[in-house]
């Protein structure tokens, strides 16, 4: 799987969460997954077990705190696939 | 159970271990005049108070681990409330490991000439709400060298004061699952303390205040591991605590 097809997968899931008023398309490699998707820290960790199923990967306690950014998301599951 | 690698410092460390002791030292002055501003200013009472103290006292005897206080937030004198309820002044002072530990948001106190002492006496560190990760780890492991050192902690599991003045089972925080996780053995005391009129949040209690305190503690598990077991746990504690709220409401005939 490679980056864009990650990304693509990363933002469906945040369209999911998102309470703010931002389109999927408007979604970049550099959007705040607390600030600019207006998502809380307990909703980011449901957001990260979702990455888990959709990549069938695991994330431990330290790699999901890294997480706070699209950007920061798809380096995690890259590194991890 | 998770184990995370805890970065506090030795210096962190020592500046928690001299409030305590400073807190301690001067507990028969500050503890005394906070439980007179409450019982004769505010007239505030709590049901069934030598009971409440037993119980808790039953709990930390008992427990094997570390214990942390899982309690329903609906003011700011919450923690105050609750420390006056599980321990007597001198029970307090002959063993001060059972005044729990808080985390007020900082901007709540920082600064104010009465509350910012207060705070510290009354064994509070600061977080910062939506502060940066750093920040928010640097906390937990504050947490988690107190109750390693047999210290008790309170938290409010729902992450803030309810807005409706019923537990919050859908938007609460996970940091409590984390945070019970990562700890061997660890008793989730859950507290549900209320006004009798307290109808939904706010600042203080009103005037008059009786409160109803009840414990129940328990060790919750997870068969999930890392943050599946956190939301897991996190979970088990709120609904213990809405099993609480919801015993007191029939208890009341609503």
């Amino acid at each position: 799987m490679n980056q864009d097809e990650v990304f693509n997968k990363i933002v469906t899931i945040l369209s999911k969460y998102s309470k703010a008023d931002i389109a999927a398309e408007n979604i970049t490699m550099e959007t705040s997954i607390l600030d600019d998707l207006k998502i809380n820290s307990a909703r980011l960790v449901d957001i990260i077990l979702d990455f888990e199923d959709e990549f069938e990967i695991e994330v431990d306690d330290d790699d999901a705190d890294a997480v706070a950014t699209v950007s920061d998301g798809v380096k995690l599951i890259m590194a991890k696939l | 159970m998770a184990q995370n690698k805890m970065t506090l410092s030795w210096r962190e460390k020592s500046v928690l271990r001299v409030q305590n002791w400073i807190g301690w030292l001067s507990f028969p002055i500050w503890g005394s005049a906070v439980i007179a501003v409450m019982r004769w200013q505010f007239g505030y009472r709590v049901d069934n108070l030598a009971e409440v103290r037993k119980r808790y006292e039953q709990i930390v005897e008992s427990a094997t681990g570390p214990v942390l206080l899982c309690v329903n937030h609906l003011t700011k004198f919450d923690s105050v409330i609750l420390n006056w309820s599980l321990a007597s002044l001198w029970s307090y002072f002959s063993d001060f490991e059972k005044f729990s530990w808080n985390m007020p948001e900082r901007t709540r106190y920082r600064g104010h000439p009465l509350y910012h002492p207060l705070c510290y006496l009354g064994q509070c560190f600061p977080i910062e709400r939506g502060g940066s990760r750093d920040s928010v780890k640097k906390s937990m492991d504050k947490v988690k060298y107190l109750l390693g050192k047999g210290h008790i902690v309170t938290l409010f599991p729902e992450g803030r004061r309810s807005e409706t003045g019923r537990i919050d089972t859908e938007g609460y925080s996970y940091g409590a699952g984390r945070l019970i996780n990562q700890l061997e053995n660890c008793t989730a005391v859950c507290v549900y303390l209320r006004g009798h009129n307290q109808k939904g949040s706010s600042s203080h209690p009103p005037r008059g205040a009786r409160f109803q305190v009840k414990l129940d503690a328990f060790q919750p598990t997870s068969v999930h591991k890392g943050l599946r077991a956190s939301r897991d746990i996190a979970a088990q504690v709120i609904e213990k605590m809405n099993q609480m709220e919801t015993a007191y409401f029939a208890a009341c005939g609503q």
